[in-house]
Formats: C-alpha cells, structure tokens, sequence
C-alpha cells in the first residue's frame, strides 16, 4: 500500500512537471510528435558573423547597449548625399534595403559563439597559399585586357561565363548553406514532411531538399552549389548535415571538404534558434561555430527572378571582348 | 498637376566606389549620379518582382503630352516589410518620385524618396532625426 502510494505520488509529480514543461515550451508539433519547423522565418539582423575588435571580451550587449548601438547603426548607414555615386549605388541610401535595424534578441554581439572570442579561426597555412594562388593568377590573367571588374572591386578573367562569381552567374549569393542574413529578402520559407524538409531561400530563390532519413550521403564524386543534405532528429532539434559542396562555393574561405551540421530548434512559437558548425580541417585550423534566430515572419516568399533580364553576363563578356579587339587595333599601330 | 516635370539638378560626380559586395548589379552602372530628377505623376500600374518592383507613372510633360516611366524600387518583401502592400499603390494615386535618371536615355528612373502629392512619405525608412531629408 505504502509502496503503491509513493508510486501515485511520483507519477503526479511527473506529470505536473510535464504540464509545466508544455505551457512554457507551447511549441506546435506534426502528427509524427516533432516540432513543427514550417512556415515563413527571417533572420534579419544587424548583428555581425564577427565580433567587433571593439567589443572584445564582450559577449553581450546589455539592453542600454542595444539601444545605443542600433542608433549608431542608423546614424552611420542615414548619410545621404545628394548627387553622388555613392547614393546611387547604395541603391537609395537602404531606403529600399532590408538588412535589418536589430540586434539578435539573444543580445549576442556576434553570431559566432565558438570560438569564444567571436571571430573565425585562421585559414589553414595551406589554404592562405591557394588563396594566394588563385589572387595571383588573377592578377596576372588581368595584366592583358579581357578583364573586367568583379563585385570585390577586383578585376576577374572573363574568358567565358564560368570564369565570372557565382552572383553574377545567378548561381548563388552564398547566403543559404549556412543560412545567413544579407541586404534583403532574408526570408525562409520551410516544408516539412516526416521523410523530407525543404527551405526556399528567397535569395536568389535557392531550394534546399533535405532527406530525413538514414540514407548516406551521396558519392563523393557528385558535387553540388548546395552540398548534399541529409536531415536528423536529435529530441526536438532538426540536424542537418551537409557534404558534397562544389569547389568553386566557398563559404568565408572554405573548401569542397566543407562539412556544414546546422541545428534548428524551434525554442517558441515565433522562433528557431539556428546553430551551424563550419568543420573543414582543410581550410579552417579548427571548427567554429554560430548562432542566431530565425523569427516567423508574415507574407509569402517571391521568386528570385535572378536569370531573367539578366544582361549583365552578356555585357561583361561582350565588353571584355571589345576591350581586347581595341588593344590588338592599338598594338597594330604602334 | 501643373508641373509635371520639376526639374533636373546637377549634382557632383565622385568616382566610382566599389558595388556593394550583395548588389546584384552596380546602381551607379545604371543611373546617373548627375542626373537626379524629380518627376510628378499617376501611378499606372505597380509590377512586384523579385528583386526588384517597378512602379509605372503617367507624367504629364509641358506641351501637354504623357510619357510613362519606370521607377525601380526595392524588392517586394523589402517593401511588404516597410508596410507596403498592394493597396498602398493603387492605379491613379499622384506621387512624387525624387531619384536619378537612367543612363541610358529610357523613361526610367531609380526612386531615392517617393511621396505622395499632400507630401506624406509613403515608406518610413529612416528612424534618424539627424538625416539629410
């Protein structure tokens, strides 16, 4: 009887803690009992990958400065000056921008949070020289005309289409594998089956498939923009581990030995906590971690009409074109 | 709408800076620094397009013929997340478009501030006091 009575008593307690549990961690669930990832998610933010130098040995903000800090922010981004290139080509001075006005509301100062100093581990010695390499033979391409100016401000080869970055071939912006916020539509859409988790990134409308199931990545041999994915539950987080990536998608100096694991909790109902863990030992001395949220967020997601009206490609390599034909004309007559 | 074109003011030109390192295209490559423009018009119609929307005005000239232009705008979350919805723009709104002209001689222009004719902004882009308006 006593024994019996103790066994009430633990299974209420249990229960009463469970229920406790519930309220606070309401969060939806699929009919197969795991959290709900779907819906429309932004990560927006001000906060940098990287901690500032100015804000070492600081992992958070307090909340007075938050509020300093996101008025700075705007301060520096409001110089509006008429009539200048720069206004131009800030594209409307972030008046039609949307690279966010807000800190994390963890109040992290940066998303990395290993290293514990917020910033990423140096590039391999071997990684610098390939790098290096590659600049190199870039500059020396760039010594005869046929170049033209990349997004880095840079002169890059454009021999033919591939030559150019993945921006301007509407391949990628590199913003979705691991998913990071950029200057605007940093909007996820997420699908959810219990076999399969699909995220369309709006920027440049690039759709991740990840399989939940045991199978294997694919061959080594088949490389891809986005990597191969396969999806995991571990309790309530969805682990998503991703290999395969083609070498010319680098991520902050990455390799095609990239091995991406990025984690999505769903903390409440308006959040995922997103973790992700760049492992490349190829590129990076260690592995170094990030974290931010991924709030929900109203509307729809557009299509990235990207490859329609693009004439850019076709402009830069008709004008590295002439700038060559002009060269050789010149070399005649001298 | 008495004046449809206000008028163009030069501005100073300064050297190319670097594209953003996320712009797709250069602005700069597109619309011309020195030729800022104001115009005066009729929404037409309002094309939502990733990455970037249009909105199309009637602007009448001062012979008294219409030309229709183009004004690019950010892309339609950016603005959606501004609080622009499709009921902001509805054909026949007047609106005063200041921005910079195409460079390459079409009927477009970028839109820098966009307001409605009774001078109300239509987006709030800026939270600082201290901004050049």
């Amino acid at each position: 009887m006593k024994y019996r009575l103790i066994c009430v008593a633990a299974v209420f307690a249990i229960s009463l803690a469970a229920a406790d549990q519930n309220s606070k961690n309401a969060i939806p669930r699929t009919p197969d009992g795991h959290p709900d990832l779907s819906g429309v998610w932004t990560n927006v933010t001000i906060t940098p990958l990287e901690r500032p130098r100015n804000l070492e040995g600081k992992e958070f903000f307090t909340p007075q400065e938050v509020v300093a800090y996101e008025k700075e922010h705007q301060r520096n981004r409001d110089v509006r000056q008429r009539g200048t290139v720069a206004d131009v080509a800030n594209a409307y001075n972030d008046f039609w921008w949307d690279s966010g006005t807000k800190v994390v509301k963890t109040r992290r100062t940066s998303m990395i949070v290993d290293p514990p100093d917020g910033r990423m581990p140096p590039l391999t010695p071997e990684r610098q020289k390939q790098l290096a390499a590659e600049a190199e033979a870039k500059r020396e391409r760039c010594k005869t005309p046929g170049c033209e100016v990349e997004n880095s401000g840079m002169p890059g080869p454009a021999d033919r289409a591939s030559d150019r970055p993945l921006m301007e071939r509407c391949l990628s912006f590199s913003n979705a594998v691991p998913m990071l916020p950029t200057a605007y539509n940093n909007d996820y859409q997420i699908v959810q089956s219990s076999g399969m988790v699909a995220i369309d990134v709006e920027m440049v409308h690039q759709v991740r498939w990840i399989p939940i199931d045991a199978s294997s990545h694919l061959p080594s041999a088949v490389r891809t923009w986005l990597g191969n994915s396969r999806g995991h539950w571990e309790g309530d987080t969805l682990v998503i581990d991703t290999t395969n990536f083609n070498p010319e998608m680098s991520f902050r100096g990455s390799d095609e030995n990239l091995h991406l694991i990025e984690r999505l909790t769903r903390v409440d109902a308006d959040t995922i906590m997103y973790r992700f863990t760049v492992d490349d030992p190829t590129a990076f001395t260690k592995p170094w971690t990030g974290e931010l949220p991924m709030v929900k967020a109203e509307g729809m997601l557009y299509e990235y009409a990207c490859h329609e009206g693009n004439e850019g490609m076709m402009n830069i390599l008709s004008s590295a074109r002439t700038d060559e034909k002009r060269a050789a004309a010149e070399a005649v007559k001298k | 709408m008495k004046k449809a074109m206000i008028g163009a003011v030069c501005g100073v030109a300064m050297l190319l800076a670097a594209a953003p390192l996320w712009a797709h295209h250069a602005f700069a490559a597109e619309f011309d620094s020195n030729k800022p423009i104001k115009l005066q018009g009729t929404v037409t119609k309002m094309d939502w397009i990733n990455p970037h929307s249009w909105i199309h005005i009637d602007v009448k000239n001062p012979d008294g013929t219409v030309t229709n232009w183009a004004i690019e705008c950010g892309s339609p979350n950016t603005l959606f997340r501004r609080g622009v919805t499709k009921d902001s723009l509805p054909a026949g709104s007047e609106i005063v478009v200041d921005g910079y002209l195409a460079k390459d001689g079409s009927n477009r222009a970028n839109g820098r501030d966009v307001t409605f004719r009774d001078g109300k902004k239509l987006f709030l882009g800026s939270s600082n006091p201290d901004a050049e308006k």
